[in-house]
């Protein structure tokens, strides 16, 4: 094979801190190169150098052995350099037809809709999508569907690469093989493709190389038939995370504090049933897509659609219903801390007391002495520097963010279950360990914490009970039983149990 | 992996802002210096300017659009952006006021006010509970009042046959009553914006609705309070300018959507929502009087003082938004 | 087939709106007695040639998620550029007009595409300083514009029902119709609308298109201004606020979408087409003005955009589970 892309001495950082470091790793024509890491290896830093999403540090990058300069999307795509990206990049506004020639170079100025239709069909026929209609607004198709619209898409270009990244994570089992088929007919055609997934029996199965990274440098490349899946793990953990018994074995004289029961949510999550005691830790594991996180989300109100039954302390939980949830007793930290999580314009002070305003003073009025004195315990209590009080959250590093989004939920009487879910993403090390401290110390003031998280070491690590989630559906249950290749396989490539 | 989106690698070192701040001059203040520094030479240099006659034509000129642009103020913090319903909603409050007045002052005035409140707070109820468009549902709510205004009124001019609102164009101390009405609501959306938990959620909501709707906020509340208040302002404005001109037809709000528009941007609140306050709308407004006040002195037309109002805004909006990117990078 | 329909506001908004409003200019010599004249039909296209220009610059830089304000004021300036400058050509006049618009679309699309920034302040403050300038420009006075064949000209009855003036509006539509139908550019504006980040991702060059859209944005208002002003035989320095909200109530009701990246031009065009004909209908059938502003209040109604009700009626939904089968 020759090397269709190459990659040499590749390095970025972001704010100094190297997301990857030194790569290099040549993809064939018709190669399906398979590219493997944990949480944070730098995959998706690869994936946006080689898409022109962003320029790297150093380095160089090949195709068809001319050096290419990759400065936008643009000029990645006139390259021949296809990408389906880890966000789901296609616009719902627009019919699927629009969609499938959208950034196309290829595409003529002047519409031919006829040869558009006609080429639309046979691209959708071929992922699956037989019965939709081209015409269709996107905005009506599942999440599924519309994926399979964007492989479509990345697909149908005239491209020397193609960059998949997690493109089977809403997928169910039928589809993602029409996808792999697809994905090997382009193969076929002398078009390298760079395939990043977490689902490693699939990775396996599909790819004919794995390049595995961790800590943004290049471990290993392995042609795919020498592995398994145990010593594809091995490979990408370094040395496997052991379990130790729980933190806190259950407590037999202490009822259940949280019911959850035939949880809900259609299209994400399939009857999750858990009972949980306070003082415990309970982990949901599970990659994107699998649920882990829909259960928080329904549990904190943010699922218009869930249903089931949930108690806290005896009381129902009214689902759907943000404030109603609050108001119950629940506390959510989100994945998403710019988005959905903290107000970063406003100061940490701010911050820490923003959902407990109304315990702050009499008639809707806020006594600034008890503001002040319930902000700082918060942050001694959250591990933040006192003179840092009055600063805007978004000067603060990632870890002192999250340390600012949990304390918020910390020493409040009307909370009586906190919610996490990825609590320690784009932590560092040390920040980390002292969320880990924040998370144990709410459970043992009598708190249920219930927390989902895609990181091997942190289920391990936190979790007195673990429940693996795929595709929507519970896979296993451990009480301080597990091991870091039992969950991994769970979250992988499990087979459906109960 | 997951870089961008784990923020892991993109997460910033802890910088204490004051170091940025010192290597370079905030742009917002130093704009600010620059422009009081031209004002003062400009003012200084022309004639009768720096009396108590102008200063007092300066705030009396501020006070109608300045009670409306507060309550604005609110709202667009709240996060709902604008209202084009304004001019509307102040001519049908005008109309009421003025139709009411054999009942006295007390109770046409309630009345008004009541009305003022009621229409806006219901556009605010859609808007907070059901997230709809603040535009396009201000625009329907304001051909609907409107509509309804040029209804009742016949398309006439509505007047009272005994005006009982004299008190309302006095002058005491030689200002207008609005002026001291302005100063008056001034303080009080500064005290709740500042010191009450509706106000603090304000800032909450405008800043990150969808952060606030997961911490379980009453987004919807919260709006509802900031519409209500605005529509309060509304009916002020519409209370006064009913008495400053004796009659209300339909073309009485005239520009007012507008000009608050302008006063709430040139104070420096951002159309985003989350940040802002009173007393710099207050500042905006003042500014854009002093502004057009100076050049109306030194003879310039009337266009001419539209035009430098526009660029004023355009640079206000330019610089705050300059500055909150700056802040973020 | 109705399914698809419904579930396609663009589609379905113009056309309900348009079939109600044709409908209702149909039937209204039962409420007045006199039957239509084409005289009618010719007043409410010059309606139509009045407003059409400004909803279609407005209308599509909506269709990109953006809302320019400032199309009023180019509206203006442009009008007042024309009579000022093409009094003996005036040809001249709209192309002083036309280039002065793109300029300063050109360089509001700039600023919106570089910095980032939400165009609505932007573009208000553009819109006052405007209205500043072309007041500054007059004096603050209607300005007249002496060349009568010219105005002539521009309402000159055309096969019945049409003038130059209003057939220039429909060419424009169309015109626009045919780019955004026909084109690459059209789905792209369309992309950028609905989703930023997913264009940029997919390869859509998105400052550059917003910049042009702003130009062509521009362009079509002051054009619109130039028309009318030669029509009226006078510039008018301030509008006012009224073109605007009418512009935007008749893209709202040709199916665009303030949230961006829903739209057609043809859709556009239907809602001008019912904006024009309900004020036509309110005049011959000689009924009081407020029923014009009720009219349009109830039509908006329809285009009130409203995730939160949707989201509540899910609920409601919810609440009666469905087991999955």
């Amino acid at each position: 094979m020759t090397a269709r892309v190459g990659v040499e001495g590749l390095a970025r950082s972001f704010a100094g801190v190297p997301a990857v470091r030194d790569l290099s790793f040549t993809v064939g024509a018709g190669e399906i190169h398979a590219l493997c890491g944990h949480n944070g290896a730098g995959k998706s830093t690869v994936v946006k150098m080689l898409s022109g999403q962003i320029p790297p540090d150093q380095g160089r990058i090949s195709v068809d052995g001319e050096p290419a300069e990759l400065r936008s999307r643009r000029a990645a795509q006139r390259l021949g350099i296809a990408l389906v990206d880890q966000e789901l990049s296609v616009v719902p506004a627009l019919t699927v037809l629009d969609n499938l020639l959208l950034g196309d170079i290829d595409a003529p100025m002047l519409n031919r809709r006829r040869a558009a239709v006609a080429r639309c069909r046979a691209v959708l026929d071929e992922i699956g999508l037989e019965r939709i209609d081209p015409d269709r607004p996107l905005s009506s198709l599942s999440i599924g569907e519309r994926q399979l619209v964007e492989i479509a898409r990345a697909l149908s270009q005239k491209a020397r690469l193609v960059i998949l990244d997690e493109p089977t994570a809403t997928l169910s089992d039928v589809e993602s093989d029409l996808v792999f088929a697809a994905i090997r007919r382009v193969a076929a055609r002398g078009c390298a493709v760079l395939y990043v997934s977490h689902r490693l029996a699939e990775v396996l199965d599909l790819c004919d190389t794995v390049t595995v990274l961790r800590d943004g440098r290049r471990i290993a490349t392995t042609p795919a038939g020498e592995l398994t899946v145990g010593t594809l793990i091995e490979q990408m953990l370094g040395e496997a995370p052991h379990r130790l018994a729980a933190t806190r074995p259950p407590d037999p004289d202490l009822g259940h504090a949280l019911r959850i029961d035939h949880l809900h949510v259609p299209g994400r999550l399939a009857d999750f049933t858990l009972t949980a005691q306070a003082g415990r830790i309970y982990a949901l594991a599970g990659q994107l897509g699998s649920g882990a996180s829909d259960v928080l989300r329904a549990l904190a109100g943010l699922h218009p659609q869930a249903t089931g039954s949930v108690e806290l302390h005896d009381r129902a939980l009214p689902l759907r219903n943000p404030v109603g949830a609050a108001r119950a007793g629940v506390a959510f930290v989100s994945n998403d801390r710019k988005s959905e999580g903290l107000f970063l314009d406003k100061t940490v002070a701010w911050n820490l007391v923003a959902t407990r305003l109304p315990s702050l003073g009499r008639a809707g009025v806020i006594r600034a002495g008890r503001e002040r004195r319930a902000a700082r315990s918060l942050a001694e209590r959250s591990g933040l520097a006192e003179h840092r009080l009055d600063d805007p959250v978004l000067t603060l590093s990632g870890g002192n963010q999250q340390k600012v989004f949990v304390g918020r939920c910390l020493g409040r009487d009307d909370v009586h279950a906190l919610l996490l879910d990825e609590p320690t993403r784009g932590v560092d090390i040390g920040g980390r360990a002292a969320i880990h401290r924040l998370l144990r110390s709410a459970a043992d003031a009598g708190l249920v914490v219930l927390f989902a998280s895609t990181e091997l070491e942190e289920l391990l690590e936190l979790g007195d009970v673990i429940v693996t989630l795929r595709d929507g559906r519970t896979v296993g249950r451990y009480d301080g039983d597990a091991d870091g290749a039992t969950l991994m396989r769970d979250m992988t490539h499990g087979v459906n149990a109960t | 992996m997951m870089v961008s989106r784990s923020g892991r690698a993109e997460a910033p070192p802890d910088t204490p802002p004051a170091t940025g701040a010192r290597r370079r001059p905030d742009p917002l203040r130093l704009a600010a210096g620059v422009l009081v520094l031209i004002l003062l030479a400009a003012g200084a240099s022309t004639d009768r300017f720096l009396t108590l006659d102008n200063a007092r034509a300066i705030l009396a000129s501020t006070a109608f659009v300045g009670i409306t642009a507060i309550g604005a103020t609110l709202v667009m913090i709240a996060g709902s952006a604008v209202s084009l319903a304004v001019s509307q909603t102040a001519t049908v409050v005008a109309m009421i006021f003025l139709a009411t007045q054999p009942l006295g002052l007390g109770t046409s005035l309630l009345l008004a006010l009541l009305c003022g409140v009621t229409v806006t707070a219901v556009q605010g109820a859609v808007i907070g509970y059901w997230a709809a468009n603040p535009i396009v549902l201000t625009i329907a709510a304001g051909f609907a009042t409107g509509g309804v205004a040029t209804w009742i009124s016949d398309g006439t001019t509505v007047s009272a046959e005994v005006p009982r609102y004299d008190v309302l164009n006095s002058t005491p101390l030689g200002l207008p009553l609005a002026v001291y009405v302005l100063l008056a609501v001034t303080a009080l959306a500064q005290w709740t914006l500042r010191r009450t938990t509706a106000g603090r959620q304000m800032y909450l909501v405008g800043e990150n609705r969808a952060a606030a709707h997961a911490a379980g906020l009453p987004v919807g509340r919260v709006t509802v309070v900031a519409w209500a208040f605005f529509g309060a302002c509304i009916g002020l404005t519409g209370v006064f300018l009913a008495s400053f001109n004796t009659g209300a037809n339909s073309a009485l709000g005239g520009t007012l959507t507008l000009d608050a528009i302008a006063a709430v941007l040139a104070g420096g609140t951002a159309i985003a929502g989350g940040r802002g306050s009173a007393l710099r709308t207050l500042g905006g407004a003042l500014l854009i009087s002093i502004i057009s006040d100076v050049l109306l002195l030194r003879g310039y037309s009337t266009g001419i003082q539209i035009l430098v109002k526009g660029l004023l805004v355009l640079a206000v909006v330019l610089t705050v938004h300059l500055r909150s990117v700056r802040g973020r990078r | 087939m109705i399914r698809r329909w419904t579930s396609r506001p663009e589609r379905l908004l113009p056309t309900v709106s348009l079939l109600a409003v044709v409908l209702a200019f149909a039937g209204s010599p039962v409420l007045t007695g006199d039957a239509l004249t084409t005289f009618d039909v010719y007043n409410a296209l010059q309606g139509f040639a009045q407003l059409g220009l400004l909803a279609l610059a407005l209308g599509i830089t909506m269709i990109a998620g953006e809302f320019d304000l400032s199309v009023v004021g180019t509206y203006a300036l442009g009008g007042m550029l024309a009579v000022q400058t093409g009094q003996s050509s005036p040809a001249l006049g709209v192309l002083v007009a036309v280039a002065a618009g793109m300029l300063i679309g050109a360089a509001q699309g700039g600023l919106i595409a570089r910095l980032r920034i939400p165009s609505l302040p932007v573009t208000l403050a553009t819109y006052i300083a405007l209205l500043g300038l072309t007041s500054a420009m007059s004096g603050g006075l209607s300005k007249s514009y002496p060349n009568s064949d010219a105005t002539l000209w521009v309402d000159r009855t055309v096969a019945v029902v049409f003038s130059p003036r209003s057939l220039i509006t429909l060419a424009a539509f169309l015109l626009a119709a045919l780019v955004l139908g026909r084109t690459r550019l059209g789905r792209e504006l369309r992309a950028i609308g609905g989703d930023r980040r997913a264009s940029r991702v997919a390869g859509v060059r998105v400052d550059r298109t917003v910049v042009g859209l702003f130009t062509v944005s521009g362009a079509l208002a002051a054009l619109g201004g130039a028309l009318l002003s030669y029509s009226y035989a006078s510039a008018n320095p301030d509008p006012g606020l009224q073109p605007l909200i009418l512009a935007a109530v008749a893209a709202l009701l040709g199916g665009v979408s303030l949230a961006g990246g829903r739209g057609l031009p043809l859709g556009l065009l239907c809602g001008t087409l019912s904006v024009a004909l309900l004020a036509q209908i309110v005049t011959t059938a000689a009924l009081p003005d407020y029923t014009t502003q009720l009219l349009y209040a109830a039509l908006l109604l329809g285009a009130i955009d409203a995730p939160g009700l949707r989201a509540a009626i899910g609920r409601l939904r919810a609440r009666v589970p469905v087991r999955s089968s």
